[in-house]
């Protein structure tokens, strides 16, 4: 059995789920109808295709990147890179940088990846609404006004463990050196560098005057 | 020619069409019979079609049907044929990616899986690029060179003379066309095929009688399916209709494979 039509499968479920959250995902959805991104990932065995609609379809893709690239008609956009170059994505202004860099082969309509980016990172899902639908309005209000509780507890306890630690490393066992300390010796190495400087500058005067 | 001689050749011609047999499962029917058993058959499981085939495949035919998508490369305003479409599942998923200028036809001999197949696309909402034809598959009423893409799921060993349903698929066909046929076949491995006898001959009738009260359908589908071409004949069959670069992929063994071929 082809484990990557098991892998869109599940892919194509949880996308469809998630954007079902989000009411206003369906309006985002619209400009994306009728296009197609595909996505060949070097580390993966076989390229991805969302097809855009009312809802998103998930194909495995059997051919290779160019072998696809072959069926541009304005409504597609395609993507070759690797893993470790994904996150870099979402800066456009890396783009240029990567294609030249031969970390990217974009082709098509780039704005089909930049809509598809937006409406993923523009998804706003109010969770304990979520929640609500199966326990009610107050287990769920109580369950996440506990969670909440819990992270910033949890936060505060972060941040004292962090100080105590700081102040044993640095004070009472004397490992490490303070903050204060890092920025004494740098601006010292920087004076040290001036004089270093300074001193090569007269130099070079002195011989050229001899 | 006398009349009296006329009338004779014509009776005897009668009497080897209704002597013509063909197999319906295990058993040998008369030609002309073997469309209209099958019909009861389907007549008979359409409303439990869906559920029935979650529980006997373990959902896995979702996983065979969406490998026949992905492989068919249907794109945006192609005109794709899903004969014995049944209720739908890849009519569903290529009206999608044909989007609102491509076309899906949904063909199904049968009346009813038609039906169940229609009302449950029109639940998902789609509705603007489908059109429902009942068909033969023998005799498909479209014009040549038709779609850009025709599939068949689990319909070709229902079929009574399927070299006649290959040669009038890819009549329908267009050059640069392709027909992917998603059957089940001859599992690859002795022992595989030890336990899968065993699975459809003694467990799938009782799981039809079970949830579609109709154990017979389901003992016509174990024994059709052992009565089906195996893949290197079907592979024959596409080539003999005009296919070229035929092709085909087992699929869980070989319990199903997935045949391919083009017409150019």
């Amino acid at each position: 059995m082809p484990a990557a039509s098991l892998f869109t499968a599940t892919a194509e479920t949880l996308l469809n789920r998630l954007i079902a959250l989000d009411e206003d995902s369906a309006q985002r959805l619209v400009p994306l109808a009728g296009k197609r991104l595909s996505v060949f990932i070097e580390q993966l065995p076989v390229g991805i295709t969302l097809v855009f609609s009312t809802r998103i379809d998930v194909l495995a893709e059997p051919h290779s990147f160019e072998d696809v690239c072959v069926h541009q008609d304005g409504e597609s956009c395609f993507i070759k890179t690797s893993l470790d170059v994904l996150p870099s994505l979402t800066q456009t202004s890396q783009i240029t940088r990567l294609i030249r860099a031969d970390k990217l082969q974009l082709q098509g309509e780039l704005s089909i990846a930049q809509q598809t980016a937006a409406l993923f990172q523009q998804l706003d899902i109010d969770w304990e609404e979520q929640l609500a639908r199966y326990t009610g309005d107050v287990p769920a209000h109580e369950a996440f006004a506990s969670a909440q509780k819990f992270r910033q507890q949890f936060a505060a306890f972060g941040r004292r463990l962090q100080a105590g630690l700081g102040n044993a490393l640095t004070e009472e066992k004397d490992i490490a050196v303070s903050k204060l300390a890092v920025m004494h010796f740098n601006d010292e190495v920087d004076a040290l560098r001036d004089d270093v400087q300074r001193f090569e500058a007269r130099l070079s005067l002195l011989e050229k005057n001899q | 020619m006398s009349d009296t001689q006329s009338r004779d050749d014509a009776s005897q011609n009668m009497d080897e069409s209704v002597t013509e047999q063909t197999h319906f499962g295990f058993k040998q029917v008369d030609k002309s019979q073997k469309a209209s058993l099958v019909a009861n058959v389907f007549d008979s499981v359409a409303a439990k079609y869906d559920v029935m085939n979650d529980l006997m495949s373990f959902g896995v035919h979702r996983l065979w049907k969406r490998y026949t998508i992905d492989c068919a490369g249907v794109r945006a305003g192609h005109r794709v044929l899903d004969i014995a479409g049944g209720t739908g599942d890849l009519t569903a998923k290529f009206s999608r990616l044909v989007g609102p200028t491509g076309s899906v036809t949904l063909a199904d001999i049968n009346l009813s899986m038609l039906k169940v197949g229609r009302d449950k696309l029109r639940d998902q909402g789609l509705v603007s690029n489908i059109d429902y034809v009942q068909a033969d598959a023998e005799a498909l009423p479209f014009p040549d060179n038709s779609f850009d893409v025709v599939t068949m799921a689990f319909g070709l060993r229902n079929v009574t003379e399927k070299q006649n349903a290959l040669n009038s698929i890819y009549r329908v066909l267009k050059p640069g066309g392709r027909l992917l046929v998603l059957e089940f076949s001859k599992p690859a491995s002795e022992h595989l095929s030890k336990i899968y006898d065993m699975y459809s001959f003694h467990i799938l009738p009782r799981m039809g009688q079970m949830v579609a009260s109709d154990a017979e359908s389901y003992r016509y589908l174990a024994e059709s399916i052992r009565m089906h071409p195996d893949q290197e004949t079907l592979k024959g069959m596409f080539e003999q209709a005009g296919f070229e670069q035929c092709d085909y992929s087992n699929l869980t063994g070989g319990i199903v494979a997935l045949h391919r071929g083009y017409k150019f």
